[in-house]
C-alpha cells in the first residue's frame, strides 16, 4: 500500500502543522512515511506546499511523481489547483474554500469555483469560518485535515490523539478548539458523503457542503433527510450555485432546505 | 534503540551530537538552519556541555569550530552552500594544516534555487580542498554519516565536509538513533607548527596532506555505501548519488535489476569501483544531485573514449534544477503517470509569489527610497542585499536594482558611486551588515565616498525564521559610529507611516550631503516579535554574567 498526499496553502497557514498530525499519527499506525517541506521565502506569504509519503514498505523517494497523490489538503482554494499534476485521475481535493487574496492578479472567485467545482473528488469547507465558531482562527488547517480525516489510510482517532499532543504546549483551549475544528471538518465531509450516498450529485453536494455552518458533531438525521430532500429536485444545481456564490453561511436547520427557492 | 521523526538537518544535528560533539557554529542559510537550530535547542534543553552559537558570518564560524578541533574537541560548523564560500579561506586552509579533533561542515546545497542565488555544488569544494565529503541520501544516513565523519575526521586528521541538499534537509522520516558518545578531552595539538602555515610549515603541511590522500581513497573505496552490484556482464551501468540513490529506486522499480550500479556517497570518488563497474557494464549512465561532478571525472578519466557515458554533460539527465523521479522516468525512456487532467485551470491559477509581511518596516522604508527617487529623476540606483528585504525588488515596490551575496551592497555601492552613479544608494540588513558589510564601510570611511548607506534594522534575522542579529539597537549606531563615520550622518529614523514625512526630510537632507551617510531604519520586524523579546533576554543575561564560565553554554 502506498498513500501519497499534498499539503498545500500560503505561507503562514499552518501547513506543516497538518504534515506534523498526520506524519505521528502514520508511525503510530506503523506506517512508513517521508514527508518533505517548504522552508524559506516562500513562507512570506507565497505558495507552501510540504508531501507526505506513507507506505507499508519502506519509501524510496521523498518527492511524489506525477499522478501518483491519492489527496491535496488545501487551506487555500486556488492553492488547491496548484498541485494538480501530482494527484492521480481518481484523486481527492479537499480545501477550504476561502480565498486569501495577497497577491496581485487573484482570479475571479466565480470561475475558481466553476474549476474547483468540477473537479470529481472535492470537499471544500468553509474552513475559516468554522475555524474561528470553534474558538482558534488559524484552526482552518484543522478543519481541512478534518475533512480529508476519513480517506487516510489509519483511525481518525490517531490523528485527534497527535492533534492534541501537537497542541498540548499551547494550553487545553487551544486543544479544544482544534479539536472541535478537526470535528467539524470531519462532520462536513461524512455529510458531503451522505448526500452523494443518497443520490445527490457530487457537485451539487460539494457547492452546498463549502456553505453549510458545520458543528463539531455529526450532522442530525433530519437535517440530513431535509437536504436530501431538496437536493434531488431539479433545480439543485442552480440552487447549489446561488448558495455558494451568496457567500453567507446556512445554518443546519431541517426546515432551512425546503424554503430555499 | 531510540527512533524519532527527524528532518535530515536535524539527524545531522543529532549525529553530530550522538558523537561527542563540543561545540557547535553557523550562521542561518535555508536549508541549513535548522541543523544549528536543533543542537541549541537540545543543548539547552537537556543542559548538554555543547559550547557555540549563531556565529557572525560563516568564516569565523568555521574559524571558531577549528579553534575547538585544535584543542582536540569535536566541532561542527553548518551552512548553506554559498556560506562555503565566505568561509572558504578557513576551510581551504585547515584542509592543509588538518583537523586535530573531528570537524564536520555540514553544507547543504540548494538546487533549484528554492531560497538561494545560485546552485553551486558542494561537492566540488570538498575536492578542491582535497578532503573527505560525505553524500547521505536519506534522513538514516545523514544521522549515520555526520557520527561517521567525525570519526574518521579524527583518524585520518581531515576535516570532512557533509554535503546535503534542500529536500533531504527538509523532508522527514523516522530515524533510529544511536548511543551517545562521550566527548573528548582537551588536548591541544601535538605537533603545532603543522597548524602555523607560515610558508616553511604550510610546505610540510601539504605535503602531509598530499600523503594523506591514498588513505582518504581507501577510506572511500572500502566505504559500505559506496557500494557496487554486478548484476550480470554487458548489462548497462548507473553511477549513481546521493539522494538521486532514492529517486532512482523510485522510478526503475524493479527495473533496477537491469542494471549493474555503483552507489556513491563518499568522495573522493572510489574509481576502483568505478572501473570495475565499468569494466562489467555495455556503458554508463550518471546520476547524481548538482553538478556532473562524477561525470567530469569518469569523463577525464579518459573512460569515455572506451563506452558510451551518459549524463548531464550528455543532455540525458538535465543539467539545471533538482531532479526527481519523473525526470528519471524520462532519463531511463519509463512512462510517466496521467495525473488529473481539469479544464479551464491556467485562467484561475496564479502565481503566488513570496511578499514582505503586512505592515513591515522594510515597506515603509522602500516608500522613503521611492519617494527621493521620483524626486530626483536621475540615475539614482539602489543596491540591494540579502535578506527579506530582496522583496523589494518586485512590486509594488521595485525599489533595489541588484542583490548579488551577502554584504555585497555596500561595495557595489561604492563601486557605482566611482563609476559615475549619483546618487548610489544601498539597503542591507542589520544582520546582514555585521555578517559581511562592515568591511566595505570602512572603506567608504577612508574615502568619504558619496553614498548613501540605509541600514534596514529589524533587530532578527528574518527569513531564516528569526535567529539572533549580532548587533542591533543604539550598538548599531556605536558601531557604525565606531568605524568612523560622521556622527552628524548617522541618522535614525523609524520607518511607520505617520512618520513618513519627517523622515523624508531626514533622507533629503542626507541626499544633500556630498560624502558617507548612514541612516539606519530601525523597527522590529512584525512576525518575530516573541523571538526579539527573547534574543535580546539571552543577550542582556549573557553580558550581565562575568567569571568563569567554560560550560555553561551562556545560559546559566
Amino acid at each position: 500500500m502506498t498513500f501519497d498526499l499534498v499539503l498545500c496553502g500560503v505561507g503562514g497557514q499552518g501547513v506543516l502543522s497538518t504534515a506534523y498530525v498526520i506524519d505521528h499519527a502514520a508511525v503510530d499506525a506503523g506506517l512508513h512515511f517521508k514527508q518533505p517541506e517548504i522552508h524559506g521565502m516562500s513562507q512570506r506569504g507565497g505558495a507552501v506546499s510540504a508531501q507526505v509519503r506513507l507506505g507499508s514498505a519502506p519509501i524510496a523517494s521523498d518527492l511524489i511523481s506525477t499522478g501518483e497523490a491519492k489527496a491535496v489538503l488545501s487551506v487555500e482554494p486556488m492553492e488547491s489547483l496548484r498541485y494538480l499534476s501530482l494527484l492521480s485521475s481518481d484523486g481527492w481535493v479537499f480545501t477550504d474554500v476561502t480565498p486569501l487574496k495577497n497577491m496581485a492578479g487573484y482570479p475571479d472567485t466565480a470561475k475558481l469555483y466553476d474549476v474547483l467545482f468540477s473537479l470529481p473528488h472535492v470537499v471544500a469547507v468553509n474552513a475559516t469560518k468554522l475555524a474561528a465558531k470553534a474558538g482558534a482562527s488559524k484552526a482552518q488547517n484543522m478543519v481541512v485535515l478534518g475533512a480529508a480525516a476519513s480517506h487516510l489510510p489509519f483511525p481518525v482517532e490517531l490523528l485527534e490523539k497527535h492533534l492534541r499532543a501537537l497542541f498540548q504546549v499551547k494550553g487545553e483551549h487551544v486543544v479544544t478548539a482544534n479539536l472541535k475544528a478537526f470535528r467539524m471538518g470531519l462532520a462536513a465531509s461524512a455529510f458531503g458523503a451522505a448526500l452523494i450516498a443518497r443520490g445527490v450529485s457530487a457537485p451539487i453536494a460539494a457547492r452546498v457542503v463549502a456553505r453549510l455552518d458545520f458543528d463539531a458533531t455529526p450532522v442530525a438525521e433530519d437535517v440530513l433527510n431535509a437536504w436530501v430532500e431538496r437536493l434531488l429536485r431539479s433545480d439543485a444545481e442552480a440552487l447549489s450555485k446561488r448558495v455558494l456564490a451568496a457567500g453567507d453561511s446556512l445554518p443546519l436547520e431541517a426546515q432551512l432546505p425546503a424554503k430555499l427557492a | 534503540m531510540t527512533q524519532e521523526i527527524l528532518l535530515g538537518d536535524e539527524a545531522v544535528a543529532r549525529g553530530a551530537i550522538d558523537a561527542g560533539l563540543s561545540a557547535a557554529y553557523a550562521y542561518p542559510g535555508t536549508p541549513s538552519t535548522e541543523i544549528f537550530e536543533t543542537i541549541h535547542s537540545l543543548t539547552k534543553q537537556h543542559h548538554l556541555p555543547i559550547r557555540g552559537f549563531w556565529s557572525t558570518n560563516e568564516k569565523v564560524a568555521l574559524e571558531e569550530a577549528i579553534g575547538v578541533s585544535y584543542c582536540g574537541k569535536r566541532a561542527m560548523v553548518s551552512m548553506k552552500h554559498v556560506g562555503l564560500n565566505v568561509a572558504a579561506d578557513p576551510f581551504m586552509n585547515v584542509a592543509v594544516a588538518g583537523a586535530w579533533g573531528g570537524l564536520v561542515l555540514a553544507v547543504a546545497d540548494d538546487p533549484s534555487m528554492h531560497s538561494s542565488q545560485n546552485e553551486q555544488d558542494s561537492r566540488s569544494f570538498a575536492d578542491f580542498a582535497q578532503v573527505l565529503c560525505v553524500e547521505p541520501a536519506d534522513q538514516q544516513e545523514a544521522y549515520e554519516l555526520a557520527r561517521e565523519a567525525f570519526e574518521v575526521s579524527e583518524r585520518l586528521r581531515v576535516p570532512v565536509v557533509l554535503r546535503l541538499v534542500t529536500r533531504l534537509a527538509h523532508s522527514r522520516a523516522l530515524v533510529t538513533l544511536g548511543e551517545r558518545r562521550t566527548q573528548n578531552e582537551l588536548r591541544y595539538v601535538e605537533d603545532d607548527g603543522l597548524y602555523t602555515l607560515i610558508p616553511s610549515n604550510a610546505r610540510r603541511a601539504y605535503a602531509g596532506l598530499i600523503d594523506k590522500q591514498p588513505a582518504l581513497q581507501k577510506f572511500s573505496e572500502e566505504h559500505r555505501l559506496n557500494a557496487l552490484t554486478i548484476r550480470g556482464e554487458g548489462k548497462p551501468g548507473i553511477i549513481v548519488s546521493g539522494i538521486a540513490w532514492t529517486y532512482l529506486r523510485e522510478a526503475l522499480g524493479p527495473k533496477l535489476d537491469d542494471f549493474n550500479v555503483l552507489r556513491v556517497s563518499v568522495y573522493p570518488l572510489p574509481v576502483g569501483k568505478v572501473r570495475e563497474l565499468l569494466d562489467h557494464s555495455s556503458e554508463l549512465m550518471i546520476v547524481e544531485e548538482g553538478y556532473p561532478f562524477i561525470e567530469r571525472f569518469v569523463s577525464a578519466l579518459g573512460l569515455f573514449r572506451e563506452k558510451p557515458v551518459k549524463g548531464k554533460l550528455t543532455g540525458h539527465v538535465p543539467r539545471i534544477g533538482e531532479l526527481n523521479p519523473d525526470l528519471l522516468r524520462k532519463t531511463f525512456g519509463l512512462p510517466v503517470k496521467t495525473s488529473l487532467a481539469v479544464a479551464g485551470l491556467e485562467d484561475v491559477l496564479m502565481a503566488r509569489p513570496p511578499r514582505l509581511c503586512d505592515a513591515c518596516p522594510h515597506g515603509d522604508s522602500y516608500n522613503l527610497i521611492n519617494e527621493v527617487r521620483r524626486e530626483l529623476d536621475s540615475s539614482m540606483r539602489v543596491m540591494g542585499d540579502i535578506g527579506c528585504y530582496a522583496l523589494g525588488y518586485s512590486k509594488p515596490y521595485q525599489a533595489i536594482n541588484s542583490c548579488l551575496c551577502m554584504g555585497s551592497s555596500i561595495g557595489m555601492a561604492i563601486g557605482a558611486a566611482h563609476a559615475g552613479i549619483s546618487p548610489s544608494l544601498c539597503v542591507i540588513g542589520d544582520g546582514t551588515f555585521t555578517h559581511t558589510g562592515m568591511n566595505a564601510l570602512l572603506d567608504a570611511v577612508i574615502e568619504n565616498t558619496n553614498i548613501k548607506v540605509f541600514i534596514l534594522d529589524n533587530s532578527i534575522v528574518a527569513m531564516t525564521g528569526g535567529q539572533p542579529t549580532t548587533m542591533s539597537d543604539a550598538h548599531l549606531e556605536e558601531l557604525v559610529a565606531g568605524l568612523g563615520v560622521k556622527k552628524a550622518h548617522v541618522r535614525t529614523i523609524t520607518p511607520v507611516p505617520q512618520k513618513h514625512a519627517e523622515n523624508l526630510a531626514i533622507v533629503r537632507e542626507e541626499l544633500a550631503y556630498q560624502g558617507l551617510s548612514v541612516i539606519i531604519a530601525r523597527r522590529a520586524c512584525v512576525r518575530y516579535v516573541k523571538e526579539i523579546k527573547e534574543h535580546k533576554r539571552e543577550r542582556d543575561a549573557a553580558h550581565a554574567h562575568e567569571g568563569d564560565c567554560a560550560n555553561c553554554s551562556g545560559n546559566c
